[in-house]
């Protein structure tokens, strides 16, 4: 049990070693550079940048170093819990992501809450009635929600917010309470605006859940021991919650490895769409202005909570289903 | 379950409604006056009233005013009276309409910290300034100049008196310090400014006394004024971030420069705070945007940076300019910026009113919607045009050498002539400008004092395909494919050109690009591709000389010396990139420049030299060969396509119905927005 901890930990921290590489790989692939990219920002909003200013940030970004020194500079500051500073912000890269990243978190999090609620009841309603009206009707209404963009819904959304009850356009917070202090009126002003973008989060992940459960409890309904408990006369509903239910939620668990990263990243589209001060537009931004540290961390970030999440999700798989040996 | 059905229905009702109401856009809006309560709106005399900076001694008033909110913090012995807070010689503004009344906050939309222009051009922070109609430089900072020796001195008179935000005097030292600290420091500026030098020698600035300095040039320089007015030298608010800005506030950034405190002691500060050089603390320091600490000298001071969720400003209670019953501006107390993570977000919430004055950012193709719902969001949409010949031209790279063949049809001027004619530009006006632009070239509207004339505003642009398709077949490209394009001359196939854009720009120029390489593969056929880029490949492409078309708008071509960008080639990001790297290089890179991009240049030069009613001819003439040879193809111009499209709530006073868009003068600066007021109570106004 020890090595095998032991063992998938040390695999986990080559992995993330490996992501670290990957990740400024990437932010080094496309052309150009933060000073490329700041120019063109600039001249696209109406600015201009003399030939001489461009040459003087060259030479004060220093971004010819070689692309390995710069690698090793990024990774022996990470160690040192200094994440760099953002070009683009001028500030922390830190501080910059911890203060978007409650938000973040909290938003996705009521998105799956949403989701599951939703998604399992009517997944399991519309496996035990299968082909009934309401399974073609709960399937017929899955397969929509997984079929329509959620960017478009949400763009849908905001526009009948606006034109029939006069909400505010976008943002977690009305105007009055974004710089406020936390306090109950806060705290309710952010319900007030995070259920729209929870539900429309959840849309697609409602309709994709709710396929995967019914699919799950019809291989399993079918099988004998179900025959043979209800042969012996138990009740319908405890013949499939007790036994069917359980096996059919394993491919549920052995997917949390992948929500944990989904709490950073999921809302991305979401975000940018009903601009949500969110890690998603950030990263967005970042990736845009090729501001190398801060979209380096947040790509990072993103890459170890998967790690971590996995890791998770094999650790309950155990305990869930003693069935999965430890050995390879 | 419930909800998901509703909301599934919503979502359907939505598409509905927006297939619905799709139309064509409407050949022009009409409705915009009649929609709006015009009652308190001065539009009733024909031309358009403009806010004035009176500059004759006899302007100041008597006695002073202030903001109640300012009264206050005197009451409680926080602030000195009024009286010691202005200069004795305060800049005088006569209000577009009438004398204002003190209070409330400004909402607007801002996109991040790459969108500090959106705030610039609100404090407008220059030495020297343009008139609202954007037509003669005026005093501002700097109360009075001098010339002398034809041109080759300057000598310039500051405010006495006048202050910095926190109350520190403003003198000639916080120049001298920018001048020989900052601008002449080789670390923090490596590479020497194009505008303080003429004819190859930089200009030398020296301090006569506290409110007097002087700067001196080895050849005459009167387009110095006009460089000192424009966006290009602009002020420390607008350039402190990259130690430009001529002038910073000498008592508060000194403690971050090593000329004047000990090295070791910087190096702690410069590693407490994150960064690595002492350069980059310097000029973070000296960044009012983002360091709200650092004194200003602009209508409103920074509370909140430009690196948060909504960017916040105040009024400052030491702002050196009054109306002319002696009332301190700005009238209005405060200024919230919100954070918008895109452009749709930010115009919704302008159609919704929740914006007071917006036109960064508000797109053309809102207007019909925009129009819609001006009663509803209590506000009327005004259209500031541009001057500039062209919002969308076709840039053709002069010195492209990546292919013979191509190369040598982007530099004949009668193959760009028939690429020209051959664009119907009628139908790119009311696809893509609502019908609200002219069409023509890339010359500026006869009604610019530069201009050639309207003969050349016409220039090759009359939609005549025949006679482009004559041209195109003199020119030795009558062989066609199979499909009906035409052939190289070289035998390898066809001719094709990319024609380069950038998304996400204030104008849909791939959209319109699309359109002309359409047109032109119809009546003409030529193919040319468009190619949307990723802006950092787009600036890195350009500056290796990899393009052969571009996409961009001319503004500034109604002023080739307020904003020479997009007319001259004498600078990498033109449309001659080889020739600007050779002027920029004084001859040792890039190529030598031909007749007549260097006759542009030359008149450009000339220009710089004589005082500007002798410029007018010079800009003329420079502008007919801009027009003549067509480096630039204009499509449709002079229109409110570039950030004109101005969300005015009805609240509000003193906006002027229209100025004329511009670059330089860094609209809506000019417009003065520290004289625009409330009509009514800011406690009544939401966000206050």
């Amino acid at each position: 049990m020890l090595t095998y901890l032991i063992r998938r930990f040390m695999i986990a921290l080559g992995t993330v070693w490996a992501i670290s590489i990957l990740t400024f790989v990437i932010i080094q692939l496309p052309p150009g550079d933060y000073v490329t990219s700041y120019i063109a920002q600039l001249e696209a909003s109406g600015d201009i940048v003399t030939d001489q200013e461009a040459e003087n940030l060259k030479r004060q970004y220093g971004l010819d170093q070689p692309v390995t020194m710069q690698y090793v500079k990024w990774v022996s500051q990470i160690m040192r819990g200094n994440f760099g500073m953002s070009m683009e912000w001028r500030r922390p890269v830190g501080d910059l992501i911890g203060e978007r990243l409650a938000l973040t978190v909290l938003l996705a999090l009521a998105a799956l809450v949403l989701t599951w609620i939703l998604a399992l009841p009517a997944g399991i309603y519309s496996a035990i009635r299968q082909y009934s009206p309401a399974d073609y009707t709960i399937t017929f209404l899955g397969l929509v929600g997984l079929a329509v963009p959620n960017f478009l819904l949400a763009l849908v959304v905001m526009y009948m917010g606006f034109r029939y009850f006069g909400a505010n356009v976008g943002g977690l917070f009305s105007p009055e309470y974004i710089d406020a202090p936390w306090s109950l009126a806060r705290c309710w002003d952010l319900m007030k605006h995070l259920w729209l973008p929870a539900l429309i989060l959840g849309a697609a992940g409602t309709g994709h859940l709710l396929r995967i459960m019914r699919a799950n409890l019809l291989d399993e309904i079918r099988k004998p021991y179900v025959v043979a408990a209800r042969a012996r006369g138990l009740q319908e509903h405890r013949v499939v919650l007790k036994y069917p239910v359980r096996l059919a939620l394993n491919p549920f668990i052995s997917t949390i490895g992948y929500t944990l990263p989904v709490l950073v990243s999921g809302s991305i589209i979401i975000s940018i769409v009903l601009s949500l001060p969110t890690v998603g537009p950030l990263l967005l931004k970042a990736l845009l202005a090729q501001d190398m540290f801060l979209a380096g961390t947040i790509i990072l970030l993103i890459g170890v909570l998967t790690v971590i999440g996995t890791f998770i999700s094999d650790l309950m798989l155990m305990w869930v289903d003693p069935r999965i040996r430890m050995e390879s | 379950m419930k909800l998901r059905i509703v909301l599934i229905i919503l979502a359907a009702l939505g598409i509905a409604y927006l297939v619905i109401n799709f139309k064509p856009a409407p050949a022009a809006p009409q409705t915009t006056d009649a929609a709006a309560p015009s009652s308190t709106d001065p539009q009733t005399t024909g031309a358009t009233r403009l806010p004035r900076l009176l500059d004759d001694a006899d302007a100041v008033p008597a006695s002073f005013a202030e903001a109640p909110m300012l009264a206050e913090r005197v009451a409680a012995d926080a602030l000195p009276p009024i009286e010691q807070r202005l200069p004795a010689e305060p800049a005088v503004i006569a209000p577009t309409d009438e004398i204002g009344r003190y209070g409330g906050t400004w909402r607007a939309g801002f996109t991040g910290p790459a969108d500090g222009q959106n705030i610039d051009r609100i404090q407008h922070n220059h030495l020297l300034y343009w008139s609202a109609d954007v037509k003669y430089v005026t005093p501002w900072i700097i109360r009075a100049w001098d010339v002398s020796d034809e041109g080759k001195t300057f000598t310039f008179h500051l405010r006495k008196g006048m202050r910095w935000s926190d109350g520190h005097p403003f003198t000639t030292a916080d120049i001298m310090f920018w001048y020989e600290d900052v601008y002449q420091n080789e670390q923090l500026n490596p590479v020497r400014a194009n505008w303080n030098q003429i004819g190859g020698q930089e200009g030398v600035w020296e301090q006569v006394d506290d409110h007097t300095f002087r700067v001196r040039f080895s050849q005459s320089y009167y387009t110095f004024l006009t460089e000192l007015a424009s966006l290009g030298v602009a002020g420390h608010f607008t350039r402190g971030n990259q130690a430009l800005g001529v002038f910073a506030p000498r008592h508060y950034v000194k403690q971050f420069h090593p000329d004047f405190v000990d090295a070791a002691e910087l190096d702690v500060q410069v590693k407490a705070e994150g960064f690595e050089t002492w350069v980059q603390l310097f000029k973070f320091k000296n960044d009012p945007k983002l360091n709200p600490e650092c004194p200003v000298t602009t209508p409103w001071l920074v509370k909140t940076p430009v690196n948060t969720a909504q960017m916040v400003l105040e009024r400052n209670p030491y702002y050196w300019v009054v109306d002319t019953d002696g009332n301190q501006l700005p009238y209005i107390d405060r200024i919230v910026l919100g954070l918008a993570e895109n452009l749709e977000v930010l115009n919704l919430r302008a159609i919704a009113g929740e914006y007071d004055i917006q036109g960064r950012h508000i797109l053309m193709e809102k207007i019909p919607v925009l129009l819609e719902n001006q009663q509803r969001g209590n506000y009327r949409v005004r259209y500031w045009p541009s001057q500039a010949g062209t919002d969308a031209g076709l840039f053709f790279n002069q010195t492209y050498d990546g292919d013979a063949e191509v190369a040598h049809w982007l530099a004949d001027r009668d193959f760009r002539i028939a690429l020209s004619i051959g664009i119907d530009r009628g139908q790119l006006n009311e696809i893509f400008w609502l019908g609200l632009g002219l069409t023509g070239s890339a010359c500026p509207p006869a009604t610019v004092a530069y201009s050639p004339g309207e003969a050349y505003r016409q220039r090759h642009a009359q939609f005549d395909p025949d006679r482009a398709n004559q041209v195109l077949d003199e020119l030795g490209l009558k062989q066609r494919d199979s499909k009906g394009y035409r052939m190289r001359r070289d035998g390898a196939g066809r001719l094709v050109l990319e024609v380069q854009t950038i998304g996400a720009a204030f104008i849909n120029f791939t959209g319109i690009a699309e359109n002309v390489t359409e047109q032109w593969r119809r009546h003409l056929g030529i193919q040319a591709v468009v190619q949307e880029l990723e802006r950092s490949l787009s600036v890195t492409r350009h500056e290796n000389n990899d393009v052969q078309v571009y996409v961009w708008s001319n503004d500034g071509s109604d002023n080739p010396w307020a904003h020479p960008f997009q007319v001259l080639p004498n600078h990498v990001r033109s449309w001659a990139p080889l020739f600007g790297r050779w002027w920029q290089t004084g001859g040792q890179k890039g190529r030598e420049p031909t007749e007549p991009a260097r006759r542009m240049v030359e008149l450009y030069e000339q220009g710089k030299a004589v005082p500007e009613q002798e410029r007018y001819a010079l800009g003329q003439e420079l502008l007919k060969i801009y027009a003549d040879q067509a480096y630039v193809i204009g499509t449709v111009g002079v229109s409110p396509a570039m950030m004109g499209v101005w969300v005015v709530s009805n609240d509000l006073g003193n906006v002027p119905e229209s100025v004329p868009f511009s670059t330089p003068a860094q609209t809506p600066g000019h417009a003065l927005p520290e004289q625009f007021f409330f009509r009514v109570n800011g406690a009544d106004r939401p966000g206050t």
